[in-house]
């Protein structure tokens, strides 16, 4: 068989870009080692009901008419009507340092400008000559890494607000410890705090429906269950793939989403490469509670991004789990949903893969540290949100193992490897990196890092 | 095609890319990205639209020539003069 473009992965990436062809070419053809698609933002059922795996929310929220907006641009690049869409944006998130400080944040940027204007007078001139800065840098420029914290320290002046300020762009868009680069400060500022947070009507399930829907339309073809092995190439001309079961699948250009050294360990004679700094691991927890219990919990709170230590460690912990930080996310308290009989509560923490993976041959040892770490996340949280664990009528955890299986991400790292491929260019003349190790993070990231690659490197070969 | 079947073809490549597109109000001498608020990703889109409508293979080189109505009729007229 031999098709005009291949992508490997149906996760957000890998549809993104596939769309993006198939509007002016059908001749593409999506491999995906899963059963289904999504990536790390797919859902799985249990006791009939379904349960998202990776939404909490949605980045980058625009209004319909607001055209220049990357979200808009995005639906446009990909042919979707952006008013089929209806979108639920966030109530109020929080940013909650205990026993130092908090700031609120919401859809309306004015909120956050004067949360930090009356707890952090002595820094708001400068933050509002910082929100400009963002708003005038050019992020997609590719530089070298620049450390966005050493920008922030030297220009607020307040270690504090800037940790609080790091806090949820770290957790939902930084492969780096402590840190990130400047380019990807601006990313993250602009994607949630001067844009937005929003999910999506239905669940992801619906979303992710309606996107391969619109790409099979246009002709696109998906393979589910078809894991590839190995990419075959000469030199630095890549002739196809090997699937798992030895079918081969000649291509004139590849698109892979699967992760740099991912891709790399498909290839013969890998191009000397070493990726620095270490990969990120997460364990994200569900806590589903019955309806009655939303009282008890704070209602007007969409997610809440934590701090129990003096200073924010945002970095790989030496155990399982490191609970001094983390985000509390409460899936249920976006504008205008209806009622449901349940809802949730997710919490995420930073984890360290080599401590799952010493369990790994254990099975009753790992499910009992899933089972403590649950555990001691809810205890956690509660002294933040108010008490539920009583009321839990299902949990569970995913393990930096549990992502690593269902995704084959190095590391179970959903951010990837800490340093980014941001041309998308690994040394081939046809097969090109989009997705999480190119470097766009999050939902509307990867498919933005998806229709760009194809936009840079494949439309032009058509 | 006619310098007019051409302009109409800009128009209807650009209403497909964007359907609010008002074109009440546009000038054929200035520049579409301007006037319409298209980025260079939807410029984009009307060079692969045209490649994909009129097998037209328009090199990078020559993007500048389809800033205005006006200019991407002369540069489109000798290419879409057989169609
Ligand atoms: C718990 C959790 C919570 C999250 N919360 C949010 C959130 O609230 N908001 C947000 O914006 N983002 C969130 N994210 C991050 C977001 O999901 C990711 O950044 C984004 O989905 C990455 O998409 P991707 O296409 O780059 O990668 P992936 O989703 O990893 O896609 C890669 C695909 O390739 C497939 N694959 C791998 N190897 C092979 C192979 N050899 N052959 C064939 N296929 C292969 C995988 O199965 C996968 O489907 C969350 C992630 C997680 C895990």
């Amino acid at each position: 068989m031999h098709t005009p473009l291949l992508i490997i992965g149906g996760g957000l990436s890998g549809l993104a870009a596939a769309i993006r062809f198939a509007r002016f070419n059908p001749d593409v053809l999506i491999l995906e080692k899963h059963s289904r698609v999504g990536g790390l933002n797919s859902w799985y059922y249990r006791h009939n009901s379904l349960f998202e795996t990776g939404l909490h929310a949605i980045t980058n929220f625009a209004p319909p008419e607001d055209k220049n907006a990357p979200l808009n641009r995005l639906f446009r690049q990909l042919k979707l009507r952006r008013k089929d869409f209806s979108f639920h944006e966030q109530l109020t998130s929080e940013i909650c340092f205990t026993n130092q400080e908090a700031l609120r944040f919401s859809n309306d940027f004015d909120l956050l400008l004067h949360e930090i204007t009356s707890k952090f007078p002595g820094s708001a001139n400068q933050f509002i000559k910082l929100v400009e800065t963002i708003k005038e840098h050019d992020p997609f420029q590719t530089t070298p890494f620049r450390s966005a914290r050493t920008y922030l320290d030297n220009t607020l002046n307040d270690p504090l607000l800037v940790d609080m300020l790091l806090c949820p762009l770290m957790y939902y868009g930084s492969s780096v410890e402590n840190d990130m680069d400047f380019n990807q400060f601006v990313i993250m500022f602009r994607a949630i705090f001067l844009e937005g947070m929003f999910r999506p009507h239905g669940s992801i399930k619906d979303f992710l429906d309606r996107l391969l829907n619109h790409y099979q339309n246009f002709g696109g073809k998906i393979r589910l269950q078809a894991q590839v092995a190995r990419i075959i190439h000469q030199g630095n001309k890549v002739q196809g793939v090997e699937l798992q079961d030895g079918e081969i699948i000649e291509c004139d250009a590849l698109v892979s989403t699967i992760g740099l050294e991912e891709t790399l360990a498909c290839l013969d004679t890998p191009p000397l490469r070493q990726t620095q700094g270490k990969r990120l691991g997460f364990v994200e927890s569900i806590f589903r509670l019955p309806s009655e219990c939303r009282k008890d919990l704070p209602t007007d709170k969409t997610i809440i991004f934590y701090n129990n230590s003096e200073q924010l460690q945002y970095q790989r912990p030496q155990t399982l789990v490191d609970l001094t930080s983390g985000v509390i996310c409460f899936p249920a308290n976006f504008q205008g949903l209806a009622p449901q009989p349940y809802f949730e509560v997710r919490t995420t923490h930073l984890a360290d893969y080599s401590s799952w993976k010493s369990l790994a041959g254990d099975k009753i040892a790992y499910l009992t540290a899933k089972s403590n770490t649950a555990s001691q996340s809810k205890t956690t949280v509660e002294k933040i949100i108010g008490n539920f664990t009583q009321h839990v009528v299902y949990e569970d955890t995913f393990t930096p193992l549990t992502i690593e299986r269902f995704t084959a991400k190095k590391e179970g790292a959903i951010y990837g490897c800490p340093d980014k491929i941001k041309d998308g260019n690994i040394g081939y003349d046809n097969l090109f990196l989009a997705g999480t190790d190119q470097g766009f993070l999050g939902i509307v990231g990867a498919m933005l890092s998806g229709v760009s690659m194809v936009n840079q490197h494949i439309l032009s070969r058509l | 095609m006619t310098r007019d079947e051409i302009k109409d073809l800009i128009l209807e490549i650009i209403k497909d890319i964007d359907e609010d597109a008002d074109f009440d109000t546009l000038q054929s001498d200035l520049p579409l990205r301007d006037q319409l608020d298209l980025d260079s990703m939807d410029f984009l889109d009307i060079v692969m639209e045209l490649r994909k409508r009129h097998k037209l293979q328009i090199p990078e080189a020559d993007y500048p020539q389809l800033a205005s109505l006006t200019s991407c009729v002369n540069y489109l007229e000798p290419l879409l003069k057989n169609i």
